[in-house]
């Protein structure tokens, strides 16, 4: 094994999700086998490790601060923070090794920043974070989604969708360099706007989001420090679900977010959101 | 005369005491021989005290150090014996080992080594069962004993400090003192303070046989801080015997004006010895570093787990392959 990885790997039979019986083990084997596409999207990007040394159902915690004993390997992206009043030091994934490393903690989702540390104040995804709620569930979740990708595109737009892993969508642009969170989050509230007008229960403000039967396009994600579900992260639900990235055309009511978990995902073999770096795009 | 003391009391100066397990800052050699020389080499060398090893002789003799006392720190009972006269009694430690051992790890993967009996033609395990104990006479020539031919031979622990003599502390040779133990009265107190009063007026110290383990020592016991202490005593042969300092015959004789100023300078540095000025700056460096270490990367140990890590290791195998590919 310590030719494989510099990782020193600690309770590999602990279950960290009890309902499916999945281990440790199988988590950092589930990472492992999706470095090469998560790999080059969470790179440079500080990430927030929601930890669940226990498993899930076990007490959890989030971490932007690189543990005591953070190995050599893993690279360091050090941020004084308002809020904290002090330097926080990020943990980039930018190897194989931090990842494992990352599994081993028990840090079963990874959510990254929509900036990388090249132009840690400039975003370069924009991203629409698409919520239910009840009693509207998931599959009016991707007809709205469907309103957005025809919106986007009919504006020359090529926008990629993932699942959250949870009950909603993210539909997520890749940008040129250069612009700021102000601007990307004003673009996001303006498409959300226009739909809101012509869609039903889908509502683009703020004060309505969590208003019963609605569908709220959530545009405020879009800002410094805020961090999404990195494509292919786990997330800690008791199907052992993921952040699945998928296809325009996969998307039709009847999926279902569970689908998506960490035994099924390696079946689809193509990376619907491989390129989406060769493809920046303007915002205006 | 002074009154007789409850059981429950401390003795006025507290003595440290350490956990029976370790009440040995030696093991008698009886047990030494179920090492393996490699176990034996390692251990020497990092001054450690040599536990019993986990063989079925051992086993024995650890039985009988494992016994709790009242106290949960005696480690042997039995009594004082001198003539018909008894007293009740309960060895604890005095001696306390507070030497560092480090565990050997595989640098590799942090895992702790451990000895085997392998057999030097074989090269495998050989279990318990399949030994002997053999002596060497010469280089690789072994006379074999079986367990019970040195069973036969073995000194009866019969729980007895035997007295014969009672002599003068001071007379005798610090040079074979061995380990000292605290003497606990063991239900009767009457006799035991009875004996601690009376060699205390007298100024004497008994001396006489024990039987720990499986090997029987010289002991002396005396009055020390209000109780009564035992003191093990090394055989005369185990310690260097005088005619082999003839060596030191032929030495020059110093000059008067040197001599004179020799013992100037030792008048000078004369004074009151306080033990509890020296500190054994090793260990507290070592501790030092372990709370730092503690502080921050801690080594933890993989459990192996073959089965487990199977796919897991599968995996990095295709991915590393992948990544190194692009």
């Amino acid at each position: 094994m310590r030719d494989l990885t510099r990782v020193r790997l600690t309770n590999l039979d602990k279950v960290m999700y009890p309902a499916g019986h999945v281990t440790k083990s199988e988590v950092i084997t589930y990472y492992v086998r999706m470095a090469p596409r998560l790999l080059p999207f969470v790179r440079d990007r500080p990430l927030t490790m929601h930890r669940y040394p226990d498993g899930v159902g076990g007490e959890a915690f989030y971490e932007k601060d690189a543990p005591q004993g953070t190995p050599e390997y893993v690279d360091i992206f050090t941020r004084y923070s308002e809020t904290a009043d002090r330097d926080i030091h990020f943990v980039l994934c930018n190897n194989l090794d931090t990842l494992v490393w990352l599994a081993n903690l028990g840090s079963l989702e990874l959510h990254v920043t929509l900036s990388t540390t090249e132009d840690y104040e400039s975003p370069d995804l924009l991203l629409f974070d698409i919520d239910p709620e009840p009693p509207l569930a998931f599959d009016d979740v991707i007809d709205v989604a469907h309103v957005v990708r025809e919106h986007l595109e009919d504006a020359g737009f090529v926008p990629y969708v993932k699942t959250s892993g949870k009950k909603g969508l993210h539909i997520v642009i890749p940008l040129v360099a250069g612009y700021r969170f102000a601007e990307v989050r004003d673009f996001a509230h303006t498409v959300g706007k226009e739909i809101a007008k012509d869609t039903l229960h889908v509502v683009a403000e703020f004060p309505h989001s969590r208003d019963p039967g609605t569908i709220f396009i959530d545009y405020l994600q879009n800002a410094h420090g805020k961090t999404m579900a990195a494509p292919y992260s786990l997330r800690a639900t008791p199907g052992a679900t993921v952040s699945a990235p998928v296809r325009w055309d996969q998307l039709k009511r009847g999926v279902r977010a569970e689908d998506f978990n960490i035994r099924t995902i390696l079946q689809g073999n193509e990376d619907p959101w491989r390129g989406m770096f060769e493809n920046r795009q303007k915002i205006r | 005369m002074r009154t007789a003391r409850r059981s429950g009391d401390k003795p006025a100066n507290p003595v440290p005491v350490s956990p029976a397990g370790k009440a040995h800052g030696k093991t008698p050699s009886g047990t030494i021989t179920e090492q393996l020389p490699v176990a034996e080499a390692f251990e020497t060398k990092d001054r450690k005290s040599k536990k019993p090893d986990k063989g079925p002789a051992a086993g024995k003799a650890a039985d009988e150090s494992a016994k709790p006392g009242a106290g949960g720190r005696a480690f042997w009972s039995g009594s004082i014996t001198i003539g018909l006269v008894n007293v009740p009694v309960r060895l604890q430690s005095m001696v306390k080992d507070t030497s560092f051992s480090f565990r050997l790890l595989h640098r590799t993967d942090g895992q702790p080594l451990r000895y085997d009996r392998v057999c030097s033609r074989e090269g495998r395990v050989i279990p318990w069962t399949e030994t002997v104990k053999g002596y060497e006479i010469r280089k690789g020539e072994f006379l074999v004993f079986e367990p019970d031919e040195l069973k036969a031979v073995m000194p009866e622990s019969d729980r007895k400090i035997r007295i014969s003599k009672f002599v003068h502390y001071l007379s005798l040779d610090p040079m074979y003192f061995e380990n000292s133990y605290v003497l606990v009265p063991d239900r009767s107190e009457e006799a035991y303070n009875l004996l601690l009063t009376a060699i205390s007026e007298m100024n004497l110290a008994a001396t006489g046989t024990i039987t720990l383990r499986t090997k029987e020592h010289p002991v002396v016991v005396h009055a020390y801080r209000g109780g009564l202490v035992l003191t093990t005593l090394r055989y005369v042969d185990e310690v260097t015997p005088p005619d082999a300092m003839e060596a030191f015959a032929g030495l020059p004789v110093p000059k008067e004006t040197e001599l004179a100023l020799a013992k100037r300078i030792i008048a000078e540095l004369t004074g009151d010895f306080s033990l509890s000025d020296f500190h054994d700056r090793y260990r507290e460096a070592i501790e030092a570093l372990i709370e730092k270490k503690l502080a921050g990367e801690k080594i933890v140990y993989e459990e192996p787990h073959p089965e487990e890590a199977k796919e897991l290791m599968q995996a990095l195998k295709e991915t590393l392959a992948t990544l190194s590919a692009k």
